[in-house]
C-alpha cells in the first residue's frame, strides 16, 4: 500500500518545477546561514591580537566537532519557514486544483490521501535533515583543527532532535494548510503566528509564570514545544548559565511533548479530512 | 440486474434540503439520464454515490454491495469540473488517474487521448488547455481502462457543436458495447437522444423515473386537422377519453389519458359526425415538454 502511495505522490511531484526550485532554495539556505555565521565567527576570532583571542576564549569553538551539530542545528532551526512553503503548497495545491476530490473519486480512500501527504512531509523532513547533517559535517571538518582528537558524533543526538523539530513544525504547517485550504492565507498565518503571536504569547507566559502556579505554559505553544528541543548553544548559553542548564534539562521532556504533538497533528489531519465534505 | 440501487437518500445544507428521500435503480447496461433544473440536487446525488459527500439518511449500493473504494475504481467519473494538476501534461495527469484507479496502462492512455482527440496535445500542460480540451481530458480520464460504468456530470460542457456530437456518438457506442452510463445533464435534447432511462429531480425530490418511453408515455397526443376547425374542436371535446384539447398553429392537439383512445376511433367518431379529417398524426411528447410540465 505505501509503495503505491509513494509512487502516486512521486508522479504528482516529479515534474513540478516550483516544488524542486523551493527544495533547492531550502538546500541553499542551510549552508548559507551557517556559512555566514561560521565565517563571521572565524573572521572575528582569527586576529592574534588581544580582542580576537579574548572573544575566542569567551565563545569557545562552536563550529568544532562535536559542538558543530548543536550550533548548526540551532542556527538552521530559524529557517523552517522555507520548507514550510513546500509543505503548505503540497496540500493547498490539491484544494486549488480540486484534485483532493478527484483522487477520492478515482478510487483512493480518504485516509490514503492523508497517508500520501504524511509520507511526503516525512520525506521532506528527512531531506531537510540530510541538508543540515551535510552542512554541519562539512563545517565541522573545515573548522576542527585535528579531527582525530575529537569524538565526532558526541553531540550527534542533535541530528535526531533537528529531524524531530523540523518534522513537528512542518506537520503543523501541513495542518494549517489543510484547515485554511488557501496557500497565501495558510502561509501568512504560519509566519504571523510563528514569528509574532507565539513570541508575544511566549514572553507573556514567561513573565506571568508565578501567576500560573510556577508553570511556564509557553512551553506548550505549538512552535515552542519543538523549538525547545534545540536549546541555545553553549557559546551563547554561557552568558546565562542558569537558564542554559534549565533549557538543557528540559530537552527530554520536549521530546515527549513533540511526539505527542506530532501524533495529535496527524490524527487531527486524518479526522478533518475524513469528516469534511470534499 | 441493477448496478446502482439508491434508497431514500437525503441531504441538507443547513436549512436547505438538497435531497429528500430519493430512491431509484440504475439497470445494468442502461444509459441513465439524471435531469433537473439548476439546484435540483443532481450533483449532490452524484457526489454522495461517489463518497465525496456524506448523506444525512438513506443508503446506496453499487453492484448490490455497500460502496467501497474498490467500486469507485471500477467507475469512470467526471464530476462537475475537470480536476487535474495544472502543471502536468495530459499524459502525466492520466498516469496519476491510472495509478490511483488501477485502470489501464500507457497504451490505454494513448488510446483514450486519441478517442477524445487530444493525442497531438498530449504533452502540453493542462494549464494551457482551452475549456473544451480540459473537458475532453476529463472524459479521457473517465474512459481510461474501459470501465464498466461511466458517471458523467454534464459531459458536453464547454464543447463546440462538433465536440458535442462526437461525445454523443461516443456515449452511444459505449452503451452499445454494454457499458452502463449515468449522465447528469440539463440539456434535455441530449438526454433524449442518448438515454434510455431517466430520473427527474426537482428541489431535491424525485418526481419521475423509469425508461424514457414510460416517463413520456403517460399521455398520448394526436395532431389533428380538418377544414372546419371550430367543428373539429367541438367534436373532439365530445369524444370520451380526451383529457385536453389545445389549438396550435400546426392544428389541434388532442391529449388522451393512458392510451384509452386510438387514432382509428377518433377518425371514426369525426367521420360519423360528418367531419372529414385532413391530418391525424400521433405526436410523441418531447422530453423537453414533459420536463417543463413536471418541473413547473
Amino acid at each position: 500500500m505505501f509503495l503505491h502511495i509513494i509512487k502516486t505522490e512521486w508522479l504528482k511531484l516529479k515534474n513540478y518545477l516550483a516544488f524542486w526550485l523551493l527544495l533547492l532554495a531550502t538546500a541553499i539556505s542551510y549552508p548559507g546561514i551557517n556559512a555566514i555565521v561560521y565565517f563571521g565567527y572565524d573572521e572575528t576570532t582569527k586576529p592574534k591580537n588581544q580582542s580576537g583571542q579574548l572573544l575566542k576564549m569567551l565563545l569557545g569553538n562552536p563550529f568544532h566537532f562535536p559542538e558543530v551539530y548543536h550550533t548548526t542545528a540551532f542556527l538552521s532551526s530559524f529557517f523552517t519557514f522555507i520548507p514550510a512553503i513546500v509543505v503548505i503548497m503540497l496540500i493547498t495545491n490539491e484544494y486549488q486544483f480540486i484534485t483532493h476530490r478527484q483522487n477520492i473519486i478515482d478510487g483512493w480512500q480518504k485516509p490514503t490521501f492523508i497517508w500520501g501527504k504524511f509520507i511526503s512531509v516525512l520525506l521532506i523532513a528527512i531531506m531537510v535533515s540530510l541538508f543540515f547533517f551535510a552542512v554541519a559535517t562539512v563545517i565541522g571538518f573545515i573548522a576542527t583543527p585535528d579531527v582525530t582528537k575529537v569524538e565526532l558524533f558526541a553531540k550527534g543526538k542533535y541530528i535526531g532532535l533537528f529531524f524531530l523539530q523540523i518534522f513537528t513544525q512542518l506537520s503543523f504547517a501541513f495542518l494549517l494548510g489543510l484547515l485554511v485550504r488557501k496557500a497565501f492565507i495558510a502561509y501568512g498565518l504560519f509566519i504571523f503566528y510563528g514569528m509574532i503571536v507565539e513570541n508575544i504569547a511566549g514572553a507573556f507566559f514567561k513573565l506571568k509564570t508565578a501567576k500560573f502556579g510556577g508553570v511556564d505554559y509557553g512551553q506548550f505553544l505549538p512552535f515552542e514545544i519543538s523549538d525547545r528541543l534545540i536549546p541555545i548553544p553553549p557559546f551563547i548559553g554561557r552568558f546565562n548559565e542558569a537558564e542554559y542548564k534549565i533549557a538543557l534539562s528540559a530537552v527530554d521532556k520536549h521530546i515527549i511533548y513533540s511526539l505527542v504533538f506530532l501524533v495529535f497533528t496527524w490524527v487531527l489531519s486524518f479526522y478533518i479530512f475524513k469528516k469534511r465534505d470534499l | 440486474m441493477s448496478v446502482l440501487q439508491i434508497h431514500n437518500l437525503s441531504k441538507s445544507y443547513g436549512k436547505i434540503k438538497a435531497l429528500s428521500d430519493v430512491s431509484f435503480d440504475v439497470p445494468k447496461g442502461a444509459v441513465f439520464g439524471l435531469l433537473g433544473p439548476n439546484g435540483s440536487g443532481k450533483t449532490t446525488l452524484l457526489s454522495i454515490i461517489l463518497d465525496i459527500l456524506g448523506a444525512d439518511a438513506g443508503s446506496f449500493a453499487w453492484f448490490g454491495e455497500p460502496s467501497t473504494f474498490v467500486h469507485r475504481q471500477r467507475i469512470g467519473s467526471l464530476l462537475e469540473t475537470p480536476n487535474f494538476y495544472h502543471y502536468l501534461s495530459a499524459v502525466q495527469n492520466l498516469r496519476i488517474t491510472q495509478s490511483i484507479s488501477g485502470r489501464g496502462d500507457d497504451a490505454a492512455i494513448d488510446e483514450v487521448l486519441k478517442t477524445v482527440k487530444l493525442y497531438d496535445r498530449r504533452n502540453s500542460k493542462f494549464s494551457t488547455y482551452s475549456l473544451g480540451m480540459k473537458q475532453r481530458l476529463a472524459i479521457a480520464a473517465a474512459l481510461l481502462g474501459n470501465p464498466e460504468i461511466l458517471l458523467l456530470d454534464e459531459p458536453t460542457n464547454g464543447l463546440d457543436p462538433v465536440g458535442i456530437a462526437e461525445i454523443r456518438e461516443l456515449i452511444k457506442s459505449l452503451a452499445a458495447a454494454g457499458h452502463t452510463i449515468i449522465m447528469a445533464s440539463h440539456l434535455l435534447d441530449e438526454v433524449e437522444k442518448v438515454c434510455d432511462h431517466v430520473a427527474i429531480l426537482k428541489y431535491g425530490k424525485l418526481i419521475a423515473s423509469g425508461s424514457v418511453a414510460s416517463v413520456l408515455a403517460d399521455e398520448d397526443c394526436y395532431l389533428i386537422n380538418a377544414h372546419n376547425k371550430e367543428r373539429l374542436i367541438e367534436l373532439i371535446h365530445q369524444i370520451p377519453g380526451v383529457s385536453k384539447v389545445i389549438e396550435t398553429q400546426e392544428g389541434v392537439e388532442c391529449y388522451i389519458k393512458d392510451g384509452q383512445l386510438s387514432a382509428e376511433s377518433i377518425n371514426q367518431y369525426c367521420f360519423q359526425h360528418d367531419l372529414t379529417l385532413n391530418q391525424l398524426s400521433a405526436k410523441r411528447k418531447r422530453l423537453e415538454e414533459k420536463f417543463f410540465e413536471l418541473t413547473n
